[in-house]
């Protein structure tokens, strides 16, 4: 039987609610100071170099309420790049209907737009291609390569090509964007390399999309 | 009396072919432990397995693997370095038979997909290790990546000499991409589930689309 009138009830199930949202406040706040303490030390310090402890220390927060926001560092990673690539994303939202010339050259500034975003993040990003393949990530986690964002982009620029007659219509677009994503990958991988600058890795690029150009052109000759 | 050379010689010549007894055992503990250790990569990948759980696994002390190898990097790229050198040997049978490049190119990429199709999580951990930024330069830059990489421009380097490609200053470039194109197409091996077959077709249009360049038109 129930012994409270309903006001209290009401009452309770009130308190009990505000309490629940001051819950979602606060771990929302975790969140995002777990985020920022991430990217600084990411950027600073480098991605193996920071444990999941220095960034409680630098958040304020306890190691254990990290690990109630984030199963792993590498899914704090995958949330510091997404929201850094979004904003590069709204970047090229911002461009892509204004570029000009022929696909090679469209794709060219696409690219060249990415490293100039990111080229002073290339072991960072490196780390962030080699947490794509972590088992400790958690299922949500967007991890790079799991984006579907710049295979879209890509794909409306060789689509947009075909139409002009740039691209031909029996390669398949797909298998474009692969190479594309894999010429992309790479770059990264000499650019930390080598510590070269945005400009260069833009260079390099731009000689990769012009070899896979000449095949995304026409069938070769060779065996048709 | 009858001189000593001969059977001392004999003893010496022997003694230099069969390792010591100690030799054998140190062996033995290092085959046991990267037995473990590919173990424990596949199942709990690079990060997730310890030295110490690989020790228990191989039945040993931490101390004692870490008398046989520096460090987990150490272990693991000495697997990778096994593999690869078997991994060239199946590429190389798989590019012997010659012929157009498009085709020699098609069979070592698949050569590769079907080496690893049994182990796939031993790749995957070996990606995770190939980009982080510091040990995958070592790894890929190990004689054994160079191997793979060698392989794969041979290919080229045979069609221009088949003339069937030309001969142009971007032979260089070509091959790297190759080598990057069959990489990456473990990612949907990995995590498309893509059979051997799709990975085949796959590659076929990469592979149409890298060498275009150097057709003769």
């Amino acid at each position: 039987m129930n012994v409270f009138p309903a006001a209290v009830l009401d009452a309770v199930s009130w308190v009990g609610e505000r309490a629940l949202s001051t819950r979602r406040h606060q771990k929302e706040a975790t969140r995002s100071r777990v985020l920022d303490a991430a990217r600084d030390l990411f950027d600073s310090v480098g991605y193996d170099e920071t444990t999941v402890r220095a960034i409680a220390r630098r958040a304020g927060v306890s190691v254990g309420s990290v690990f109630t926001t984030f199963a792993a560092k590498a899914e704090i990673l995958s949330h510091v790049m997404q929201e850094r690539l979004e904003d590069l994303y709204a970047e090229l939202d911002r461009v892509a209907p204004n570029l000009r010339g022929s696909t090679a050259d469209r794709l060219r500034s696409i690219f060249a737009i990415h490293y100039s975003f990111e080229a002073r993040h290339t072991r960072l990003f490196l780390a962030h291609i080699a947490a794509a393949f972590d088992w400790s990530l958690h299922a949500a986690a967007r991890p790079y390569g799991r984006t579907p964002r710049l295979r879209e982009i890509l794909r409306d620029c060789l689509a947009d090509g075909r139409e002009r007659g740039d691209v031909h219509p029996d390669v398949d677009l797909e298998q474009v964007i692969d190479l594309l994503m894999a010429a992309y990958a790479w770059t990264y991988r000499l650019a930390a390399w080598e510590k070269c600058d945005s400009g260069t890795m833009s260079a390099v690029m731009d000689q990769q999309i012009g070899l896979i150009a000449h095949g995304f052109a026409g069938p070769s000759p060779g065996r048709g | 009396m009858k001189p000593m050379t001969g059977p001392i010689s004999a003893a010496a010549e022997t003694q230099v072919k069969v390792p010591t007894r100690r030799a054998v055992a140190k062996q033995q503990t290092r085959q046991r432990v990267l037995a473990a250790a590919r173990r424990l990569f596949s199942e709990q990948g690079y990060e997730g397995a310890t030295i110490r759980d690989i020790a228990s696994a191989a039945g040993m002390s931490t101390g004692a693997v870490f008398a046989n190898f520096s460090d987990k990097a150490d272990l693991f790229r000495e697997i990778m370095i096994v593999d690869m050198g078997r991994l060239g040997e199946r590429m190389r049978e798989a590019a012997e038979p010659g012929g157009d490049p498009e085709e020699v190119l098609v069979r070592i990429f698949t050569a590769g997909y079907a080496f690893y199709q049994g182990q796939l999580p031993l790749a995957r951990a070996a990606f995770s290790v190939g980009w982080s930024p510091d040990e995958g330069k070592v790894l890929r830059t190990e004689p054994a990546t160079q191997v793979l990489r060698d392989i794969i421009k041979g290919a080229l380097v045979d069609g221009v000499a088949r003339g069937e490609l030309i001969d142009d200053p971007q032979i260089e470039l070509r091959g790297r991409m190759l080598y990057d194109c069959y990489l990456s197409n473990y990612i949907a091996a990995v995590f498309g589930g893509s059979t051997l077959e799709a990975l085949h077709d796959k590659a076929r249009e990469q592979i149409r689309i890298l060498l275009a360049s150097a057709r003769r038109s």
